[in-house]
């Protein structure tokens, strides 16, 4: 048999490495449970002993007891809604400062990052400046340089600053002018949502065509066309077809001003919640005489008000508007009407977001151009490729897989940085949530409830890069 | 057709002509203005709109500058740098600083590489401070702290000072700074309490002083922290691998602020009633570190996967136990890989510190928003807050810029990034 030097023994158990790993695992865990009951023990015992409305038990109660509180910004809210409610605000406030924020820092980032791969050497070092000071400075001190030393400063809303057409800056906030999509623009949005899939569907067929008879050309196009016919088409439809709901009417008071509203339960009266605001419909007021005293067109939320008007209106005319409107803001009174309004505080936060996560995009393109081997280009070249194909099958292809993995890392930290939002008091989701705190004592719930809409942020942008890296990645041998 | 050559000794009596300059539109100053600003017309247009708007920026920030109130910032540089630390005991800080200067120079004559373009940059600093006329005090200091630095770099180069004696008097000094600026040792619960000065709350810490405290006491912490998580994550025992990635994951996907409100509120309800409210300085620094070692775990992980897996192997073959694989083959290589990633998690550590200003503590930014509410400066035609901010920035990105710097010099000597 086996050489006797060979021990027969076995080793004793506790030299085994599968034991050990056992063992230590479970000590590991009866160390980490532990700590955790004892932590969890202490917190008890400090909720029980304090005075918190929240009491030693966890209660989700508080979500559905009335706020009493109101959101300056984002989506309508009323103090007598619920503190749940009052949460789902703060998320929509978070991603719109975050969606708008991302495409923004976006643009920029790409701007001075081609700016710092040109060979333009003064325009190269500006960008390499700009860099450099917004990365180097924490975002608060630029938020609230933006908000305190730039925004406050600009002038008051009586000698508002024009930018010709295009709207004003004002200390109390920054009012421009804007494109809304209409009553009758819904119809519009159903043909461009059908041109949407009819043209990523084209361009899969042409795609697919192409690849099966190796022919040049782009697949991208004839869906762009098909895209842009049917949004035109649409466009035109929309407008000739498309009418105010039968039950539209209106509500006007003091002879000036009032609201256009879809009577929903037919009552004459105007309530919200029930009946459905008419907004960027275009108005024209009446006096006794049956002369034109003014007309322009109803705001967002379907009111209208005109100032020093020469009669007392007594009647109103609506016509069927457009799929889409252009609203200017107009000084009444001491505040702007129309247009779209950037709040003091979400115009500032917005500022320092996109400057701040623009110098790091532009780092990352930099990069991700300078990724691209000089071969690549003078070997598309060789092959006959003009510039256009050079970029688009060589050149971004290959840049895009340095590029996306750490944007999307800095898309992320743009939506977590806006929680800084409670330095300027935009009324994003961690600001409300701690004002629900400050309220309900329910400390330990709401953290869990901002952790975990954070949490779910990052898994959702995490899911989609590993789809998108799986997609992209570089097919070896 | 051939040429014959009459004669075997031929000679060229064409001269070639001599060498001619390049033209000078190729070479020198027109050559490089040409190569780099006017390659092409649309170039061109790029360089003048470049030049235009340039030009506005730097006339209006030069004129703004001068135009400045800089009076509120100067007459508070004392408040900027440490807060409201009581003037009687100012020696406390000036001894702290002249401590890690010397061990700067050391470090620096000993280690050189990054510790001496940290050093270069602490002695400008100095020198600059001794230079202006701050307070004749203050400037001593400084002139102090420089030359300590020097005589420690001529000393860290001349004498051979082990490496770990050294790593350990930084370790050391780090307990010893928090002992000098609280003038003593006071706890309580430990029934500890010695003195040498009248004890100094950490609620009078403040400026300059504070924000490099949080920092170096977040990233020195996390440290140990960072590198079980990295080597838990790596783990081939499921639990520790699954605890470790939780931590990091969670941690990585909530901004900061969440959980220094959470370290101000939370913390407390976690310890036992008996030992009562840590103060919001320890509160903060807990959630700082608990913060910094999820990112500095992901870094040294990114070293640890850098090691070839013949590494391991190799120790394995040496009979080294894990432990010991780890310390002396491991470890010694990730580590190092990782210094420049770590110097820049430094850096931002350095600037979110900022963010402790929205929990109560008084460091650079909440300083600078302390100075605009004074009331002596609230007649000021539009506000001082511009002046305030873009000091604090400029303090910020000295720092910041300054250890990126120094850091990505040290990259480019030893090729970090390169396969070696």
């Amino acid at each position: 048999m086996a050489s006797s030097t060979f021990p027969t023994t076995r080793p004793p158990f506790y030299r085994d490495t599968r034991v050990i790993a056992v063992i230590l695992q479970l000590i590991f865990l009866i160390a980490l449970l532990l700590t955790g009951w004892f932590l969890y023990s202490n917190m008890v015992a400090r909720l029980a002993a304090s005075n918190t409305a929240a009491g030693g038990a966890l209660s989700w109660a508080f979500l559905n007891q009335t706020a009493g509180f109101g959101i300056s910004e984002g989506p309508a809210f009323r103090p007598d809604e619920s503190y749940g409610r009052a949460f789902l605000v703060g998320v929509a406030n978070t991603l719109r400062v975050g969606v708008v924020g991302i495409v923004l820092a976006t643009l920029l980032g790409l701007f001075a990052g081609i700016a710092r791969v040109s060979t333009n050497w003064l325009l190269n070092r500006l960008a390499a400046v700009y860099v450099e000071i917004f990365r180097s400075t924490p975002l608060l001190v630029q938020l609230l340089f933006w908000y305190v030393g730039v925004i406050a400063a600009l002038p008051s809303i009586q000698d508002a600053a024009e930018l010709g057409n295009l709207g004003y800056l004002t200390n109390r906030g920054i009012h421009l002018t804007w494109v809304f999509i209409t009553e009758t623009g819904r119809l519009w949005l159903a043909w461009l949502l059908a041109g949407f899939v009819v043209g990523l569907g084209v361009s899969w067929l042409r795609r697919r065509h192409l690849e099966r008879n190796g022919l040049p050309g782009s697949a991208a196009l004839p869906g762009v066309l098909v895209f842009l016919a049917l949004a035109i088409l649409g466009y035109i439809v929309a407008d000739r077809i498309a009418s105010l709901p039968a039950a539209t009417t209106y509500e006007l008071r003091r002879g000036d001003r009032g609201t256009l509203f879809e009577d929903v339960n037919r009552n004459g009266v105007y309530e919200p919640g029930v009946d459905r605001a008419l907004a960027y419909v275009p108005i024209t007021l009446f006096d006794q005489q049956g002369q034109v005293v003014a007309s322009g067109i109803t705001e967002s939320d379907g009111t209208f008000r005109f100032i020093n008007l020469p009669a007392e209106a007594v009647r109103l005319e609506w016509e069927t508007p457009a799929p889409l409107a252009v609203s200017e803001p107009q000084l009444q009174g001491f505040n702007f009407r129309g247009g779209l309004s950037l709040t003091p505080e979400f115009a500032a936060l917005l500022i320092a977001l996109v400057v701040y996560t623009g110098a790091f995009v532009a780092e990352i393109v930099r990069a991700g151009i300078s990724a691209v081997n000089k071969g690549q280009w003078e070997a598309s070249r060789a092959l006959g490729l003009n510039t256009g194909q050079t970029l688009r099958l060589i050149v971004l292809p290959q840049a895009l897989r340095v590029i996306i993995p750490p944007l999307t890392s800095q898309y992320l930290n743009l939506v977590k940085n806006s929680s800084l939002a409670i330095a300027v008091g935009y009324p994003d989701l961690f600001n409300v949530s701690r004002t629900i705190v400050n309220q309900t004592g329910a400390e330990v719930q709401v953290i869990l409830m901002v952790m975990a809409t954070y949490l779910s942020f990052s898994l959702i942008t995490s899911l989609f890069m590993n789809w998108y890296n799986k997609r992209i990645a570089l097919v070896e041998r | 057709m051939t040429t014959e050559i009459r004669s075997t000794t031929w000679v060229n009596t064409n001269h070639p002509a001599p060498a001619q300059k390049p033209p000078v539109t190729e070479v020198g100053a027109i050559g490089w203005l040409r190569a780099n600003l006017f390659s092409s017309i649309g170039n061109t247009i790029l360089t003048l709109i470049t030049a235009v708007a340039l030009y506005f920026i730097v006339t209006g920030l030069v004129r703004w500058v001068l135009g400045a109130f800089w009076q509120p910032v100067w007459e508070n540089r004392k408040l900027f740098a440490v807060g409201l630390y009581p003037i009687a005991q100012m020696w406390q800080p000036a001894a702290a600083l002249l401590m890690v200067s010397a061990l700067f120079g050391l470090s620096a004559g000993r280690w050189g590489s990054i510790m001496r373009n940290l050093g270069v940059g602490l002695a400008a600093l100095l020198l600059l401070f001794a230079v202006i006329p701050i307070g004749v005090q203050a400037q001593l200091v400084m002139a102090a702290g420089l030359g300590l630095l020097l005589i420690g770099y001529v000393a860290g180069a001349r004498v051979p000072i082990a490496s770990r004696w050294l790593a350990l008097a930084w370790v050391v000094s780090m307990p010893i700074t928090f002992i000098l600026l609280a003038g003593g040792v006071n706890l309580p619960g430990l029934g500890i309490r010695w003195q040498f000065a009248p004890f100094v709350e950490v609620n009078l810490w403040g400026g300059l002083m504070l924000t490099m405290l949080l920092a170096v006491v977040g990233i020195a912490l996390s440290f140990p922290i960072g590198v079980l998580l990295a080597l838990g994550r790596r783990s081939k025992l499921p639990i520790i691998k699954w605890f470790c990635i939780g931590y990091i994951e969670l941690i990585r996907g909530v901004p900061l602020i969440t959980l220094l409100f959470m370290g101000m509120t939370m913390l407390p309800l976690f310890l036992p009633s008996g030992w009562g409210n840590p103060s919001l300085l320890v509160r903060a620094m807990t959630a700082i570190t608990l913060f910094s070692a999820a990112y500095l775990a992901e870094n040294v992980r990114g070293g640890l996967q850098a090691i070839p897996k013949g590494q391991y192997e190799a120790a394995d073959a040496l009979g080294l136990s894990a432990f010991d694989s780890l310390r002396f083959i491991i470890l010694p290589q990730a580590l190092t890989k990782v210094i420049p990633a770590i110097v820049g998690q430094f850096i931002g550590l350095f600037k979110d510190t900022s963010l402790a200003s929205l929990v109560g503590l008084l460091e650079l930014v909440a300083v600078g928003k302390a100075v605009i509410q004074q009331p002596e400066w609230l007649g000021t035609p539009g506000g001082i807050a511009r002046e305030v901010y873009v000091f604090i920035a400029v303090v910020f990105f000295v720092f910041s810029y300054g250890m990126s710097f120094a850091s990505r010099k040290l990259e480019s000597k030893l090729g970090f990034g390169k396969r070696q």
